[in-house]
């Protein structure tokens, strides 16, 4: 004997639209075709700084088109990421109180790993001419 | 006894099915602002509408020229002049329009050119009274009913109808001849309830389950029928039995007439397309009856294919396979599937196989219930109304047209909805219901659900199924009729030895299946009585010691009572309305039936 | 939290076996999930060695035989026994199919396992409640919507127009699909499943529909409409062929063309 007394249409009906999605969907797509050329250009430059010494890596990352490639990669990559762990937090996690908690959790975390690599970067690019 | 206590609902209208005319009549109900309730054994879209493929019948006269009267003329024609007039005037006048509201409810019509619904053609259909077929079958590819049906369903959920859905109709509540509501058993907690009513509307559907093979679903048992009977109401022409030509050989599953509305033929062991023998002018197109009848003598006199030469090619692959594609992909799909047979190459074997029964609970067009009391054919049963097949109007008479069927469900679903919501008035008080009304239905539901006797409810039905199919068939003789009659009653009497296994009431699918073959029984019973009874060849009705349709005895409807206890049948007639509605067509008098 | 193991009443245990008639032919053992709300105890699985001999082709047959002459006590939905009316969906040697157009032949090895549709409540043996289903598809509004006053006669459609449809409107609604949908087990209270997005799609691109963007804004949304994941088992499970994946993808499609 079921007890749900909803009914199912109420149920089924649930909140409602949310009324959005389409560009969340969009963005991450969006950033996935981003990423390619990113991910692209920096297993490049990777490779081709394998065997360099400190100094030239420094050199490669402090010239602007590299820096400024280099910054986008994160931003685009952690975004991407943040993206996808939502989606999968909210597919297998179902009370809210958790739910929210690692949203938030998963939110912060990029943004702190994001935020701290791409100072990193700016302090390499930047570094000659403070 | 168990002791079982009901749970109680009270509205202006209780549909039973949620087939296309219980779902018309229900929706039309809950439109015109009456409390309606749908109550059905089965999920709406699992009714057996959902498996017409060829389409619905209308004089939209999309391909060429056409009349309603044609289409009137052609129904009489076809339904071998037992069909009352007046009803298959009030069909065919209004079919136009209730197609029209149908495509615009979203059924998804195939379309011409100029966008407008595809027709096809099919058997007994003519332009100009009988002259040459003419394309009048408005069709969804080879899907109809199932379109249909899924827009219907919608369509009630749109007018917020109140379902009832996997609840089992026990028996009408009878009040001194009048009908209270209904009683059921609902499947998924098993629990008893009790639907009081201004008016039922049955629409259970036909009792084709009572043959060993045919197309209709094992869901087909005439449950409105049966209950009519045990009311103490008579059913009417029970002994018209149609056999769709094309039932696939062995599984029985349905090939559309409209295969050959498309240009597909059939061919006996010899090749020859021995339709052009039996009817010259429209050949393979020939109404039902006539198919069945000239398969079954090819078989007979050894022209039958396959190694035991019992059945016939129906032959497609001379078709455009894009034509195939786009309007047959259903039976192209089921040939495959049933027969292992791919269209476009080789012929798929048919035999004639048990499809609708034109019979049913006799009512007027504005689909009361009526019977026979004294002197008074046509005595309206109040409280009680009953359309589709469950129902005999009667529009089909001996023999249906193909495609009138569907036409049929919708046209008096809407006469049954507007004539409840002209006569009955919203929230009426309703008397209460005393429980010498329903303590028969408990008794009987618990006598079922305790029976303990050596005969399991599946062998009984079988012996049943067996009777039906060798000796009430395509052809029926004095001999066969005589001795049908005789094994039923034999079966009638094996009901007090019933076994049931299951002793549960939720999902008890072994109590429900015996609840059904009850419906059924009583069904076949008439059914053979009534056959035997009629001693001349009508439509469906084809006897063999009487091969004549005899007009001057046999121009009457048979009506059928049966005393549930000793299986007793009592039969009586009434008129056949050979005058019509309005005086915008004359009566159509009898003539030879020949194609 | 997603759960990952049945809980205790529902751990499927061994039931009763029953041996084949003397003189049996060919036998093959079904295993079919038996449960009885009625009865104490947990769901298990009788084991019924039939000689399919004596029984038609389809699954369904093997069922029928196994109710008409083995164990009437066994519950399962069925009806047209010609794969359009969709009662007698259910799980067959771990697929969902339709019991009526399902071979047993098709049946790898020597033993068949029958289960009801995965994900759904079982009322009885192989009897789901599809209450949920239905009420998601109730939810899609599954009819016409038009404002224009309706004309005397059809609304026009060009054949072009008609043949979207095909693909879509032959749901038999049986949730074959929907009960395949791993996202469907995780999230089935949120998210709509295929079948029910499918006839969405099929409003949604019939050109007599005059409400394609109310119905757009209330497929928009993480769960009812995001919550497909592309996983493709639906387009493999429905017995009649549809692609209900493409449906989906084709409403995203369209949300997408409504913004860019």
């Amino acid at each position: 004997m079921s007890t749900e007394f909803r009914t199912p249409l109420s149920r089924a009906r649930g909140l409602g639209s949310a009324k959005h999605g389409a560009a969340h969907w969009i963005a991450e797509r969006v950033s996935a075709l981003a990423l390619i050329p990113l991910v692209l250009w920096a297993v490049f430059g990777v490779i081709r700084l394998a065997r360099a010494d400190f100094d030239t890596a420094v050199a490669w990352l402090a010239s602007p088109v590299n820096a400024v490639l280099m910054v986008l990669l994160v931003l685009v990559a952690f975004w991407h990421m943040q993206t996808g762990v939502r989606v999968i937090i909210e597919d297998y996690i179902h009370k809210l109180l958790t739910k929210s908690v690692l949203l938030l959790a998963n939110l912060f975390i990029v943004s702190l790993a994001g935020a701290l690599a791409i100072f990193s970067i700016l302090k390499v690019a930047l570094g000659g001419a403070l | 006894m168990a002791t079982y206590q009901f749970i109680d609902h009270k509205f202006d209208v209780v549909v039973v099915g949620a087939g296309g005319s219980g779902l018309r009549a229900a929706l039309g109900c809950a439109q015109a602002g009456l409390k309606t309730a749908c109550i059905s054994k089965v999920f709406p879209t699992r009714s057996h509408t959902v498996a017409a493929q060829g389409g619905i019948s209308a004089s939209l006269g999309n391909m060429s020229q056409d009349d309603w009267r044609w289409h009137m003329y052609d129904t009489v024609k076809g339904s071998d002049w037992l069909g009352d007039q007046d009803a298959i005037e009030y069909l065919c006048r209004n079919a136009p329009a209730a197609v029209y509201e149908l495509e615009h409810w979203g059924v998804p019509f195939s379309r011409t050119p100029e966008g407008k619904i595809y027709q096809r053609a099919f058997g007994g259909m003519t332009k100009n009274y009988g002259e040459a077929p003419i394309q009048r079958t408005c069709a969804a590819a080879d899907r109809t009913g199932h379109a249909m049906l899924h827009t219907m369903y919608g369509q009630a959920l749109a007018q917020d109808t109140e379902f009832f859905i996997e609840y089992f109709a026990l028996d009408l509540i009878m009040d001194e001849g009048v009908c209270r509501g209904v009683t059921a058993w609902k499947l998924d907690d098993g629990t008893l309830h009790r639907f009081q009513a201004q008016m039922v509307i049955l629409a259970t559907g036909g009792y084709g389950r009572a043959y060993f093979s045919a197309t209709s679903a094992h869901t087909c048992t005439g449950d409105g029928g049966g209950m009519t009977l045990r009311a103490g109401l008579p059913l009417q022409d029970m002994e018209f039995v149609q056999f769709h030509p094309t039932g696939i050989y062995g599984a029985g599953c349905l090939i559309t007439e409209g295969a050959r509305g498309e240009g597909g033929y059939l061919t006996n062991s010899e090749g020859e397309r021995f339709m052009e023998r039996y009817a010259p002018t429209v050949k393979d197109l020939a109404p039902r009856d006539m198919v069945s009848r000239a398969m079954t003598i090819e078989i007979r006199e050894g022209r039958g294919v396959g190694p035991k030469k019992d059945h016939i090619f129906l032959h497609l692959d001379h078709l455009d396979p894009k034509i195939l594609a786009q309007r047959l992909p259903g039976i192209s799909e089921s040939a495959k599937i049933f027969a292992g047979v791919d269209v476009t190459k080789q012929p798929i074997p048919v035999l004639p196989t048990v499809h609708y029964n034109m019979g049913g609970i006799p009512t007027n067009f504005y689909s009361e219930v009526v019977t026979r009391l004294g002197d008074d054919p046509d005595k309206v049963v109040p409280g009680l109304m009953a359309v589709g097949e469950a129902a005999c109007v009667s529009v089909h008479g001996a023999n249906r047209l193909g495609s009138n069927s569907l036409i049929d469900l919708v046209v008096f679903g809407r006469s049954a909805a507007l004539r409840a919501a002209s006569v009955l008035k919203a929230g009426a008080t309703q008397p209460e219901l005393k429980p010498a009304m329903t303590d028969g239905h408990i008794a009987r539901f618990d006598k079922l659900r305790n029976a303990n006797g050596a005969t399991s409810t599946a062998s009984l039905r079988l012996e049943m199924q067996q009777v039906m199919q060798e000796d009430a068939a395509v052809f029926r003789t004095s001999e066969s009729l005589a001795s049908g009659v005789k094994r039923l009653d034999a079966v009638m009497a094996k009901r007090g030895d019933l076994k049931v296994s299951d002793r549960g009431l939720i999902w008890n699918t072994d109590l429900m299946e015996t609840l059904e073959f009850e419906n059924l029984v009583v069904q076949a019973q008439v059914t053979v009585v009534g056959a035997a009874n009629r001693t001349e060849s009508r439509g469906a009705h084809a006897h063999e010691d009487f091969p004549d349709r005899n007009d001057k005895e046999w121009m009457k409807h048979t009506l059928t009572w049966l005393d549930d206890a000793t299986g007793a049948v009592k039969i009586d007639y009434r008129p056949v309305h050979d005058f019509t509605m309005t005086n915008e067509v004359a009566p159509f008098p009898p003539k030879a039936r020949v194609y | 939290m997603v759960e990952l193991a049945l809980p205790k009443n529902s751990r499927v245990q061994k039931g009763r076996h029953h041996p084949a008639p003397a003189g049996a032919k060919k036998v093959k053992t079904f295993k079919v999930y038996r449960y009885d709300p009625e009865q104490p105890g947990n769901p298990r699985w009788d084991t019924y060695d039939v000689d399919i001999e004596a029984c038609g082709p389809m699954v369904l047959d093997v069922l029928i035989h196994i109710k008409n002459e083995i164990d009437p006590t066994l519950a399962f939905r069925r009806s047209c026994r010609e794969g359009v009316c969709g009662s007698c969906a259910m799980n067959i040697g771990g697929r969902n199919t339709l019991a009526c157009t399902h071979g047993h032949a098709e049946i790898p090895g020597k033993e068949c396992q029958i289960a009801p549709l995965p994900s759904m409540p079982v009322v009885k043996d192989l009897v789901p409640d599809l209450t949920m289903f239905y009420a998601q598809y109730a939810s899609i509004e599954p009819w016409l919507h038009t404002k224009t006053p309706e004309p005397q006669q059809e609304w026009r459609q060009s054949p072009e127009d008609r043949e979207k449809l095909d693909g879509l409107y032959e749901c038999i609604l049986c949730a074959c699909c929907t009960t395949s949908c791993p996202s469907y087990w995780w999230n089935g209270e949120k998210y709509l499943g295929p079948a029910t997005l499918l006839h969405a799609y099929r409003w949604l691109i019939d050109s007599r529909d005059e409400a394609t963007g109310e119905r757009l804004d209330a497929l928009e949304d993480p769960f009812k409409l995001y919550r497909c994941h592309t996983i493709m088992n639906c387009a493999q499970v429905c017995p009649k062929g549809l692609n209900p994946a493409k449906a989906i993808a084709e409403v995203k499609k369209m949300l997408v063309d409504r913004v860019i």
